[in-house]
């Protein structure tokens, strides 16, 4: 055991000392920060009362039809933009050519006019605040032709009915985003983690320290001390990631009127299936990727040996994605009693379906001890393959011999 | 102590590696396991060391089951490896760890070997910015560390300069007087003379010679004489006493400047030498042949050369 923690001790500091890691984890913690807090610069921002006039973008108008009694009044009505009166439409088009507005309107009706603007761009919005403008003008016109109130008639419209949802189930539409950043997660840590135990484990076959190493440390510890080194140097990195954000929140969390509190309000419930399955279906792919880093030489064979893999945990990713949609489904059901599916698939259960506690116990005591049979499975390919030098070695003969001996 | 190793038989798959090999080695001295390429040394320590386990057979250690403890056997693989990025010291303290000690003995440990081998200054520094010369003395402190009782030299001297050579000899003799048993394991002969009591040479994972090296020398001189003439050439002198003494010598080798030559039954070397005494052999050297431990590997080991 005290040689398990002495590997354990030296492959942490391997990841923790190493420049990449370090330099990663720093930049991935300030990405997450400022993704908090520099939309709240913005928002502060557009919360200000009354912004400078000059900061307003002012366009042109020409009331060619004689449409309005008092054109000024219907300018403020369209107050965030500065206006320019001009007598003609050549006027316009030059005011618009000097950059003395962004753009201008002809009004020809009640329920004409002419746009004109000089680029016109994707997020080009005057053309409709106008138009809405002189709709309203349209309407509040003809009714009051009509002898009716139009401040009424809206009032009339804009009658809201008040409601309340009694949701019996989940909130699938508020839990989707968790649900989806909690299986992101474990994505990215299997993904890159795997390689790297994968290397780590390779490297010295490489590099040949295996030779010592085997005569100095026994094989299991030497094996558990590296996945697990791995396993949780990828969790540590992700608290990090994740603390710093959820962090920057708590500082901002009034800034943002509380609008991101359905990512970090996790029940309980989903934490501790998120820990449980995380851990172990994590720890189970890190003996896979471990027990393939064995069994090749040389590093630039690990992604070739790892692709299918890979290909399995892409699966089991994508199952959870599309199981979000159908929480309840068969193929959720059936993904999450499988080990290598269950992580993301039981989680999606959780969060969005309905699932009891006993099938939640089920496939948790599934995931654990096949997470125990990989790694045995791993100690003995690793033992196997450990001083094999040359071509990869097949998974397959590995297993073959290995029940041979 | 004594080391015994008994009727050690090893296969991978259908393939018999070690076809039951036995030898001893005792402590303060050391033994030369000598053999070919493929010839099963490797495996034959790799057993030594419970990296394998042998299918029958037993290595016994004053009589008892062998079971080498943490930091017991001392080994440099022939395969040299350490962690290439690490730093020297901060590898070396992760081996002794590995090995039974604790951080401050293994600290300190590291720092005495790295200053007896004459590569201190190096401790901080990663280890492939090292010569060759200096990574393989830090793979031989690395050996040292734990203070083994065995030693396990695999061709420790490969790459290594003549000074350093020296001080790798001093080394090994300091730990040869200091008792511990040492395995040298070499291609190159002049090394293992130097060192080694006993030899055992192995052929296809068989023992095809072991024993007291002087013995051995002996065994593979007697009856054997060797002569070199001012006037002849190696060649001249074969040809010339194929002739005319092959009633009393057969040649069994030649040289550039001599021969190698066999008493025939009952003859004595003092008849050959009258005859010589009388002929118009310009004699420089005469004697009893002694054999390098490269002539007697060659001609033990190397059937299929």
């Amino acid at each position: 055991m005290k040689q398990f923690w002495t590997v354990l001790k030296f492959e942490l500091g391997n990841y923790f000392k190493s420049k990449s890691f370090v330099v990663t984890t720093l930049l991935l913690m300030g990405m997450m920060i400022a993704a908090v807090t520099v939309p709240t610069f913005f928002m502060k921002g557009s919360s200000k009362a009354d912004p400078a006039e000059d900061e307003k973008t002012t366009l042109a108008i020409m009331d060619e039809g004689g449409v309005f009694e008092d054109l000024t009044a219907f300018e403020e009505s369209l107050g965030q933009y500065n206006w320019i009166n001009c007598l003609d439409e050549k006027e316009i088009e030059k005011t618009i050519e000097d950059e003395k507005a962004e753009a201008g309107f002809v009004v020809k009706a009640q329920d004409s006019y002419v746009y004109i603007v000089k680029n016109q761009g994707l997020s080009d919005t005057y053309q409709t605040s106008f138009e809405n403008a002189l709709s309203m003008f349209y309407r509040d016109t003809r009714l009051r032709e009509q002898g009716l109130d139009p401040e009424q008639i809206e009032a009339l419209f804009a009658t809201t009915i008040d409601s309340d949802t009694k949701i019996l189930g989940k909130n699938s539409a508020q839990n989707y985003a968790y649900t989806y950043i909690l299986v992101f997660i474990i994505y990215f840590l299997i993904i890159f983690y795997g390689q790297m135990i994968a290397t780590s484990v390779t490297s010295e076959k490489s590099n040949r320290a295996i030779e010592i190493l085997v005569t100095s440390v026994d094989s299991n510890s030497l094996i558990f001390g590296k996945v697990i080194a791995g396993a949780f140097s990828g969790v540590v990195q992700a608290v990090l990631i994740i603390g710093s954000a959820v962090g920057a929140y708590r500082f901002t969390r009034s800034v943002w009127s509380h609008k991101l509190d359905f990512l970090f309000k996790i029940p309980m419930n989903v934490w501790i299936t998120y820990l449980i399955f995380g851990i172990f279906g994590y720890l189970l792919y890190a003996f896979i990727f471990g027990m393939l880093g064995s069994l090749v030489s040389k590093t630039e064979d690990i992604s070739k040996s790892a692709t299918p893999v890979t290909m399995i945990y892409l699966v089991s990713f994508f199952v959870a994605i599309l199981g979000m949609n159908m929480p309840d489904s068969l193929m959720i059901k059936i993904a999450s009693f499988i080990p290598f599916t269950s992580t993301n698939a039981m989680l999606v259960r959780v969060t969005m379906g309905t699932v009891s506690l006993v099938e939640v116990i089920i496939s948790a005591v599934i995931l654990v001890a096949s997470c125990g049979v990989v790694g045995v499975l791993t100690a003995k390919v690793f033992r196997f393959g450990t001083l094999m030098y040359g071509n990869p070695i097949k998974l397959t003969h590995a297993l073959r011999k290995i029940k041979e001996q | 102590m004594k080391l015994e190793i008994k009727n050690l038989h090893k296969s991978f798959g259908d393939n018999e590696i070690l076809h039951g090999i036995s030898f001893s080695a005792k402590t303060g001295s050391a033994l030369g396991l000598l053999g070919r390429n493929g010839a099963g040394k490797t495996t034959t320590i790799r057993i030594l060391m419970k990296v394998f386990e042998a299918n029958s057979g037993e290595v016994l250690l004053d009589g008892v089951p062998f079971s080498p403890q943490k930091g017991t056997i001392g080994y440099l693989p022939e395969e040299r490896g350490l962690y290439p990025k690490k730093k020297v010291g901060e590898q070396m303290v992760y081996l002794a760890e590995l090995r039974g000690m604790n951080a401050r003995d293994a600290r300190e440990a590291v720092k005495k070997w790295l200053k007896r081998l004459g590569v201190e200054e190096y401790e901080n520094r990663r280890l492939e910015t090292l010569s060759k010369g200096n990574q393989q003395k830090v793979q031989l402190a690395q050996t040292l560390v734990n203070d083994p009782s065995f030693i396990i030299l695999d061709e420790p001297f490969s790459g290594l300069d003549p000074v350093n050579s020296q001080i790798l000899k001093d080394v090994i003799n300091e730990e040869i007087a200091r008792g511990k048993l040492v395995i040298f394991s070499s291609h190159q002969m002049s090394y293992v003379e130097e060192f080694c009591q006993d030899i055992v040479i192995l052929n296809h994972g068989n023992i095809v010679l072991s024993g007291d090296l002087r013995d051995i020398k002996r065994e593979f001189g007697k009856n054997r004489l060797v002569l070199t003439a001012v006037n002849l050439s190696g060649e001249a002198l074969s040809e010339k006493i194929r002739e005319e003494y092959h009633d009393l010598v057969t040649v069994c080798g030649r040289w550039k400047d001599g021969v190698i030559m066999e008493l025939n039954g009952s003859h004595r070397k003092t008849e050959l030498l009258g005859m010589l005494a009388d002929s118009d052999i310009d004699v420089e050297n005469f004697g009893n042949y002694e054999p390098s431990l490269n002539d007697i590997f060659v001609e033990s080991a190397g059937d299929e050369a």
